[in-house]
């Protein structure tokens, strides 16, 4: 069987925005992704050394008790369920290495893990990423919202050539 | 009128509703998300080579949307805008750690959210760059200590467009849609002249 097709993005764009409004409304933020794996890491760390409560970043993380007890952190399993259900029903589910045709997969997964560290550090700066920073603080008015946006799509358009094989003939 | 929303901020939502509805909301994300079609690195980072318009313009419809109703429901004096979180801004730290992200992101194809999305339908390189993630916020509390002048430089507060550039809400909600819409119109005449070049 085939797979659905994605919406428009027209139409995710107003279901998106919609869904971000009532976050606002409700818990008076929106989306947010990179303060999970934040309080994640920081939870493993503390978890392996107790001492870790003492860091001198995460321990504003664990002086509460269990970091993972936070709203981003159980939003994210939100988005990870809702992500599930989506693709279950798109019939989407299925093991793949996205990359450009020829390239080696253990080179492209070595890429995507590192491209995490540095995507974990650069949030810890910029309090957020793409969601919690760019398109909350966006959709709030937020200068810096604009400042991170620039910065990081500048930046990807300027880098991008030195991925173009890993990223060849991808759409 | 009374300003009701934020609902959890003004008091009217306890702290273990919120954090339930908080799963709830997610699942919406994640569903959109994932049916926008955010859950694979072959539509993030052929973005960078101007050959897909998707994020883009999933994104600039989000800000807009999300913002008409912000500013409505603020001007008709249901929203408490003051109570909404918006991050303080941090000038230098954003500047630098935009750009490193920037690199991060055209190197993985992802981000953290939609490396959520892209694990829930199996994608591996979605798997490691999260497994990624997890070092690099490590990496990141050993270095704090070191760096905690540069991470706290350029602090302007809770510093929405109406302070930088004067007039109030509906000043900033016009130049969020006008930015929003000059940046989706880049992208698009670049994508427009590189297709015409043949080099995609």
């Amino acid at each position: 069987m085939n797979e659905k097709k994605y919406w428009s993005p027209v139409t995710a764009g107003i279901l998106l925005g919609i869904a971000l409004f009532i976050s606002f409304m409700v818990a008076g933020q929106g989306m947010g992704a990179s303060g999970a794996f934040a309080r994640s890491s920081a939870q493993i760390a503390y978890t392996v050394d107790p001492n870790f409560a003492q860091n001198a970043y995460a321990g504003k993380y664990l002086k509460h008790g269990n970091a993972l007890l936070n709203w981003t952190v159980i939003e994210v399993v939100g988005i990870f369920i809702g992500g599930f259900i989506s693709a279950l029903l798109a019939r989407r589910i299925k093991p793949e290495v996205t990359r450009g045709k020829g390239y080696s997969s253990g080179k492209r997964l070595f890429f995507a893990f590192l491209g995490g560290v540095i995507v974990a550090a650069a949030t810890r700066l910029t309090r957020g990423c793409t969601s919690g920073q760019a398109l909350d603080g966006a959709a709030t008015f937020s200068v810096g919202a604009w400042i991170f946006m620039l910065a990081a799509f500048g930046a990807g358009f300027f880098f991008a050539f030195l991925f173009k094989k890993q990223w060849k003939g991808v759409e | 009128m009374e300003t009701v929303f934020p609902l959890f901020t003004n008091g009217f939502l306890d702290n273990n509703l919120n954090l339930m509805l908080g799963l709830g909301i997610g699942i919406i994300f994640g569903f959109i998300l994932e049916r926008g079609g955010f859950g694979t690195s072959a539509h993030i980072a052929p973005v960078f080579y101007f050959r897909s318009l998707i994020v883009p313009k999933i994104m600039v419809t989000a800000i807009i949307t999300a913002s008409t109703l912000i500013l409505i429901g603020s001007l008709l004096g249901y929203i408490d805008f003051s109570q909404i979180f918006i991050p303080t801004t941090y000038l230098w730290a954003y500047l630098v750690g935009g750009i490193i992200f920037g690199l991060g992101m055209v190197m993985s194809g992802w981000c953290p959210g939609t490396a959520v999305v892209g694990i829930a339908s199996l994608k591996i390189d979605a798997i490691f760059f999260a497994l990624g993630l997890l070092v690099g916020m490590f990496f990141y509390f050993n270095i704090y200590e070191y760096i905690i002048d540069f991470a706290n430089s350029g602090n302007l507060g809770r510093f929405t467009i109406d302070k930088l550039v004067g007039g109030d809400i509906r000043i900033s909600y016009l130049v969020t849609v006008g930015v929003s819409l000059a940046l989706l119109l880049f992208v698009m005449t670049m994508k427009k002249v590189i297709d015409k070049k043949g080099e995609n």
